[in-house]
This record gives C-alpha cells, sequence and structure tokens, in this order.
C-alpha cells in the first residue's frame, strides 16, 4: 500500500495547460470600467507585462514553461501526492481519498506556482518593482519570495483585519526583503477615500487591490500582480492538476471527484483544469468537480453571473463572473483567503455551463473537518483548506451510505501553521458561524453596475 | 484605577428556594418559611476573584449591602459611601445608587434580580455601566453575567468599546405569583461585553462599537426595504437604528410601524397592530432577542401576538442583532404563546448581524413526547 505517490523532477510539467482552449465557445471579453468596450492589450499595459497580457487572452492548448521557471519551482515541485489511508479507516469509507500536498513550497501553500513565473517575466520586462494585494497572507509571502530570486521591490497591501491577525505572515515578507502595508492605508487616494468613509474598516480584497492597482498605475517603474482570479494566474496553478492526473496514473486511478477550496478560484484551478479539460473533450465525462466555499461569502452559490468589477475602486475591468457585488465586505472569517466578492471568469464560467458545481459550508464545521484531518493525517491545514477537506470529507461518507469506492481527489493547497490562533478559536468554541443572507439581498444586487 | 461602585441586594433570591417567585415585600414571609440569604455568598465568588487584582477600587453600602464581603474578601481599597439601617431596601437600593452616581464611577456591580437592576437603572440610566451578579428569583433582564465567575471577568476585562445595549425588564410580581409571566420592556442600560479572550484584535475588526455594528444593520436593512410594505419595528436600540437611518422617529421600548419610510403609528398594541394588518398587506417584522437571555418572542413585545406573527407569515420576520449581543447570547428562544409556532421556527433563525451579513444561531426546541 503506497501512501506517497511521488513524481521525479524529470516528470514535473514543461507545460502550462489552458482550458480556455477546450471551451464550446470564447470567454466574454473583459469591459473597460469606464466605456463599458472591450478592454485591449493596450489598456493593461500600464500595469502588466505584455508576455502577461498574451496568457491572459491566448487561446493555444499549451503555454511553455520558461527554463528558468522550471529551475525555482524544483524547489518543492512535484509535489506529492497522498492517499488518505488513515482518513479513510477513521471514517470507514470504501471511497479512495487522495490529496495533493501544496503545503511543502517556501510560503506554504501553491501562490508560488504564480508568483514566480509572475515576478520572472517583469523581471524580463525591465520592471523594478511590483505592489501587490495580499488576504490571508499567502499571496504576499509567496510573491515576497518570488521577486526576491529576481532583485525586484515588492510592496504589498495587506488586508487590515488579516494584518493585525496573523503578525507573523508579514513577518516572512518581511524576511523576504517585501514592504507590507496595512490597507486601507494613507499610502493611496483610494486608501485615504476608504478610511475616510470608515475609518475602522477591516479592509477587504477588493479594497487592498485597488490600492496596489492605484500604486502601479502612478509609479512609472511598478506594475501589478494578482495572487488569483485572473486567466493567466489559473493557467500557472494548472502544473497541480496536471501532475495529480500523472501520479493517479501511476497508481491505475482517475479521479471520479475532485475538490478544491474557491477564493478567487487559482488553487481551485490549478487543480481542477487539467480534468475539466478531459470532461469537456468528453474524454471522462462523468468527473464531479467542486468548488468549496464559506457559507459567509458564497460568491457561486448565491452570487449573481454577471459583470462586475474586480475591486472595491473601480479601476479594474468588467468582469464576468458570479459575484456579490463588488462593494460587499465580507465577514472577517478565519479563511481570509476565501473572503473575495467575485470569482475566476473561467471558473465562474465553466459552473454556470455545469462543468463544475459550487457548495459552501459554515465556519465551524469546515474546522470540525480540518480537526478530524490533523488528528488522522497529522497535516494542520489552512482554514482555507479545510474547506476542501470537508468536502472530501461528505463525499467519502456519502460513499460509505451508498457502498461506492469513488476515488476522491482534493487540493490540499496550504498549512496552517500561522492560523493557531483559529484552531484555538475553533477549540474555545467561538467559531461564529456567519451566512450570508442572500435572501434579503437578491433586491439589492440592483447596485452591480450594469452593462448597456 | 477602575473605579467599581458594589451593591449587594442582601435579601434577593430568598423568596425563590421557598416558592415565593420574588422577594420584593416579602421577606418577612420567606424568612418565616425557612429562606436563607443568598446575595452575599454569589457575590463571594466574585469579590474573591476581583480581591486578587490591582486597580480596581470600590464604593459601596455598609454592612450586608456590601461592605461585609468586601472586607471578608480582603479587597482593601473601599470607601463606604452609603449606611443603611434596619432591613435593607428598594429606597436603599435607589438611595446608594444616587451616591454611586454622584461619585462618578466606571461601573456598577450589585448583585441581585430584575428588581434590584430596575431599582438601580431608574435612578443612573445610561450613565453608568451597570453589571449584574445573578442572584435573584427572576433574572429575564440582559444585565446580568451568566454566573459569579464570569461577572469577574467581565470586571476586570472589559474596555470601553466593549459596552452592550442591555434590556432591563420589569416583571409584575403580582401577575408572577399568580403563575402568569408578564413581562415589559423597562428600558436600556449600558453593560461590559465579554471582549473575547482568544483574538482580541480580531474582535475589534468583528465587532467594532455597538454602534457602528448598530449603523451597519441599519444601512444593510434600509437598504432592502421594499415600497408598500408595511415594517413592524420592534423594542430595542437596534431597531431604533433603523428607524433613525430611514429617518423617522421610534419609540425605544415600544413597537412602530413604518411603510414607505414615513411613521404609520407609534407604541402600538396587539389591537391596533391588527388592524393595521387587512389581508393583503404585505409586511415584515423587523425584531432583535433580549441580550443573553435570547428572547425572540414573548418578552417584553408580547404585542407581536402569535396571530400577527401568523398574519405577516414566519418567513417575513427579519431578526437583527448585533455581534456584541450575538455573542452573550447563546441560544434564542420563542415563547409566543402558541407552542405549534413557536415550533414553527425550527431549529435555527439567520440573524443579521451587520451590512449584508447574518449569523445562523440555535433555537431552542423543547424535546416532545
Amino acid at each position: 500500500m503506497q501512501t506517497k505517490i511521488l513524481l521525479d523532477e524529470e516528470q514535473m510539467p514543461k507545460k502550462w495547460y489552458n482550458v480556455q482552449a477546450d471551451l464550446k465557445t470564447p470567454l466574454d471579453p473583459p469591459l473597460h470600467p469606464q466605456t463599458k468596450k472591450p478592454i485591449g492589450p493596450d489598456d493593461l499595459k500600464a500595469i502588466f507585462p505584455m508576455e502577461l497580457i498574451r496568457q491572459e487572452v491566448t487561446t493555444d492548448r499549451y503555454v511553455d514553461i520558461p527554463e528558468e521557471v522550471q529551475d525555482v519551482l524544483r524547489l518543492w515541485r512535484p509535489s506529492p501526492l497522498y492517499r488518505a489511508f488513515r482518513l479513510e479507516k477513521f471514517l470507514a469509507t470504501p471511497a479512495k481519498i487522495y490529496y495533493k500536498w501544496e503545503g511543502v513550497s517556501p510560503a506554504g501553500s501553491h501562490k508560488p506556482n504564480t508568483s514566480v513565473p509572475q515576478a520572472y517575466y517583469n523581471m524580463k520586462a525591465g520592471v523594478e518593482r511590483i505592489a501587490t494585494e495580499t488576504g490571508a497572507g499567502q499571496w504576499g509571502s509567496a510573491l515576497a519570495f518570488a521577486t526576491m530570486l529576481y532583485d525586484l521591490e515588492c510592496t504589498i497591501y495587506m488586508v487590515r483585519s488579516s494584518y493585525t491577525q496573523k503578525p507573523y505572515r508579514k513577518s516572512m515578507m518581511n524576511v523576504w526583503g517585501a514592504e507590507c502595508i496595512p490597507s486601507p492605508s494613507t499610502k493611496t487616494k483610494c486608501g485615504r477615500a476608504m478610511l475616510e468613509k470608515d475609518p475602522e474598516t477591516p479592509g477587504s480584497l477588493g479594497m487592498a487591490i485597488s490600492e496596489a492597482v492605484e500604486d502601479a498605475a502612478s509609479h512609472a517603474n511598478t506594475n501589478y500582480a494578482l495572487g488569483s482570479v485572473l486567466n493567466h494566474v489559473c493557467l500557472h496553478q494548472t502544473v497541480i492538476g496536471q501532475e495529480c492526473r500523472e501520479q493517479l496514473a501511476m497508481v491505475d486511478e482517475y479521479p471520479d471527484v475532485v475538490i478544491g477550496c474557491v477564493g478567487g478560484g487559482s488553487n481551485f484551478a490549478g487543480i481542477a483544469f487539467p480534468f475539466a479539460g478531459d470532461k469537456l473533450n468528453g474524454k471522462h465525462k462523468d468527473v464531479d468537480i467542486i468548488g468549496v466555499e464559506p457559507a459567509s461569502c458564497p460568491t457561486l452559490t448565491k452570487g449573481t453571473y454577471t459583470y462586475d468589477l474586480a475591486d472595491e475602486a473601480g479601476f479594474t475591468p468588467l468582469l464576468k463572473m458570479f459575484t456579490l457585488g463588488h462593494d460587499f465586505v465580507p465577514p472577517s472569517i478565519h479563511a481570509g483567503g476565501l473572503r473575495y466578492h467575485g470569482m475566476s471568469p473561467i471558473v465562474s464560467r465553466l459552473v454556470h455551463d455545469g462543468v463544475m458545481r459550487g457548495v459552501a459550508y459554515h465556519q465551524s464545521e469546515v474546522f470540525d473537518a480540518a480537526h478530524t484531518f490533523a488528528r488522522t493525517e497529522g497535516i494542520i491545514v489552512a482554514p482555507e483548506t479545510s474547506h476542501a477537506v470537508k468536502s472530501a470529507i461528505d463525499e467519502a461518507l456519502a460513499c460509505k451510505k451508498t457502498g461506492e469506492a469513488k476515488t476522491i481527489l482534493f487540493n490540499c493547497s496550504g498549512h496552517g501553521n500561522f492560523d493557531m490562533s483559529a484552531y484555538d478559536a475553533y477549540h474555545a468554541g467561538k467559531l461564529v458561524d456567519y451566512e450570508y443572507p442572500d435572501e434579503l439581498i437578491k433586491e439589492a444586487i440592483a447596485r452591480i453596475p450594469k452593462i448597456s | 484605577m477602575k473605579r467599581i461602585g458594589l451593591l449587594i441586594n442582601p435579601v434577593a433570591g430568598m423568596g425563590g428556594a421557598v416558592g415565593l417567585k420574588g422577594t420584593d415585600g416579602n421577606v418577612e414571609e420567606a424568612r418565616r418559611r425557612g429562606a436563607i440569604p443568598l446575595a452575599q455568598n454569589r457575590a463571594t465568588i466574585t469579590l474573591a476573584l476581583l480581591a486578587q487584582e490591582t486597580g480596581l477600587s470600590f464604593v459601596t453600602c455598609s454592612g450586608a449591602m456590601g461592605e461585609d464581603t468586601l472586607r471578608e474578601t480582603g479587597v482593601e481599597q473601599y470607601q463606604v459611601l452609603y449606611r443603611y439601617c434596619g432591613e435593607s431596601s428598594a429606597q436603599d437600593t435607589r438611595q446608594a445608587a444616587r451616591m454611586f452616581l454622584k461619585a462618578g464611577l466606571d461601573l456598577i456591580l450589585f448583585c441581585g434580580g430584575d428588581g434590584t437592576a430596575r431599582d438601580i437603572f431608574d435612578v443612573v440610566g445610561r450613565d453608568v455601566p451597570i453589571l449584574g451578579i445573578p442572584s435573584g428569583v427572576k433574572m429575564y433582564s440582559a444585565v446580568f453575567a451568566v454566573d459569579p465567575v464570569t461577572a469577574a471577568e467581565l470586571v476586570t476585562t472589559y474596555e470601553i468599546q466593549f459596552l452592550r445595549d442591555s434590556e432591563v425588564m420589569d416583571v409584575d410580581e403580582e401577575a408572577y405569583r399568580a403563575g402568569e409571566l408578564k413581562t415589559r420592556l423597562y428600558g436600556f442600560a449600558r453593560t461590559p461585553a465579554l471582549a473575547g479572550k482568544i483574538q482580541c484584535s480580531k474582535l475589534v475588526f468583528e465587532e467594532g462599537n455597538e454602534d457602528r455594528a448598530k449603523g451597519e444593520i441599519a444601512r444593510f436593512i434600509h437598504e432592502i426595504m421594499i415600497p408598500d410594505v408595511l415594517y413592524i419595528l420592534g423594542a430595542g436600540t437596534t431597531t431604533e437604528s433603523i428607524a433613525r437611518e430611514i429617518g423617522v422617529n421610534k419609540t425605544l421600548l415600544g413597537v412602530d410601524a413604518v411603510k414607505n419610510k414615513k411613521t404609520v403609528a407609534m407604541d402600538i398594541d396587539e389591537k391596533t397592530l391588527w388592524v393595521l394588518l387587512p389581508h393583503g398587506q404585505e409586511a415584515k417584522i423587523l425584531i432583535s432577542p433580549i441580550g443573553a437571555q435570547g428572547f425572540i418572542l414573548g418578552r417584553g413585545n408580547q404585542q407581536i401576538s402569535a396571530r400577527i406573527v401568523r398574519r405577516v407569515g414566519m418567513r417575513n420576520i427579519v431578526v437583527v442583532a448585533t455581534p456584541h449581543k450575538l455573542r452573550e447570547t447563546p441560544v434564542l428562544y420563542v415563547d409566543s404563546g402558541d407552542p405549534a409556532l413557536d415550533a414553527e421556527f425550527g431549529n435555527s433563525v439567520l440573524v443579521v448581524s451587520g451590512y449584508r451579513m447574518a449569523q445562523r444561531k440555535r433555537i431552542y426546541q423543547p424535546e416532545r413526547g
């Protein structure tokens, strides 16, 4: 019985998989926030290097991973795939549970899979500094690590509630040489406006994105980088799913269920897109692909599929996606990385088309699951990841009822070593089950900017 | 240095164990039936913990109303502001509260029941925060800590931003002794709330202060208000802030009705409310549970009767409460007078606790045979 399924370094994917190539019809284009006309590469040039803009829109099925990027990825890739024997035994399920462990990267999550190529392309384009935002600090630390590799300066706007809640994420960014500022801040015009409107705001990803975009747009040598949502970010994460498919093939398996947690959608995209491609191509029509989100920020399950802004202030293009409204500030749950009003346009499209589906859970039940996972498999996962764990456990328990021996794969996207206060709160019975009052809100969704 | 006024109602709770359902005006009878004073023992638990703290100074009343307990638990810094003779009475409680008010204290810590809470609140209102060590027969007010140990914790940990509004309830003792619970909302005191020991920094963000939280709830409710729907606003400061947001006046203790952002009627009784709800009149009820006790219906808002709820429809009840209040209120209760209706509420309810934010809270349902 093999617990760890490992690939050699030579077997690490040399190309990223682009699911856009397998969509039946093209994605709806991003629109300019003022003119509402589709944006072109020129609109993005101020904040992104040309190669990333190309990757954003390309419909090529594969995009080469540069050798220099592969060299860095090999620090932790290929990442291990585990068979969760102990969890299966504990659940007494006939299901086979596999998890892809992305917590082995230096930053402790899947985020460096994209921070490294993003920093690389910016360095190649002669950019000297990158501004970004971070929610729970996973992305910020991953970009701090990547910019250090290529001698770029890095400024990170960290959502204020997380900044206070997880001081050690900030310390990590500092170790790798980045500057970390609580957002909203007084450094930017939009940050000052947000603080004036509400001096005690806990901040949100939407606000922090606005600050980072303004910073990048107003400094000549500075570009912007986003840790999720955008097509090129999802593209970079597809190394995860491609490796999984190889690793499962080594034990003659193909998943019946593929699971990832969703905030902006990148780790979910990473594990799911290669399998979604198989589904779209008709190779594996029945694979069930599940994105798991918090009940307090239920973008996929309770949101509206429409054009909306990706940030609070309105600097970003309008994206066609599932959204709860760009002015929605999700409650301060412990899974800070899932607190985002919108969703990757590709994930949104695939959910809309029925290729994937969303489920939502309350905070206390996902911590129950994370606790079970830590007590069986040993790994203490991030609160974000615990959503995927919960769904995997529920799927396995459903198999117990039906007697099916399904193969369940989930993305174990990061460790929770900086989230122990959340586990303390769980043990003290102090987790609050926030829920999005969607029935009351349906009337209010009218606030989303309409396109003519 | 925190300055705390300590007041013990030495006879509070005596009537309970001997079946008197309240001790006001019944001390002699209670003693005759063999009741023993409890309040000092309860207060001793709290004070013994506080005696170990530095940074607290007390003012109190003579003898059994406070001084004895402070001395016995070894509290060193205290001053007796009020002296009473003979059997202590409600007049003594009020007189002491007046002295406390003049002294400019940070908190009044009292040991007693609903009657004691009401007597102190009558004098100090919202000028001084009050916190009860539970020791009465009836404790329907939200000013009480869950137990004497928690009371001590609240005294030592609370900061000014963690004050919450707490309902002071008036229970009709005569009716209560006759087996009928008649509660009336008497007012809103201010009470320290538990600032979670874990993740304090986070709680500041989650909860902010009460006014901010109420403002967010009000902004959200305002945003989703539908034209031509009659909004029935229950009592309380949260619904009051909703009214303020819409730009109408609201009675703090009464039930008011609003339609198209205009007041239809204020301080309405059940019959008037019924008249306002002819068939076809769409309506929503906005109510807030009583802090700590958790009653959504049946305490202090009996105007919203079972037939009113049925007419409006269960799904049109919108429960609102600040995160602080919800933290202090582990379980919600419904006591509409109609057990079948109470059961229809189910095992949980969504409580709006912020702007486009709600919490799922458990509703207690009695076991049924």
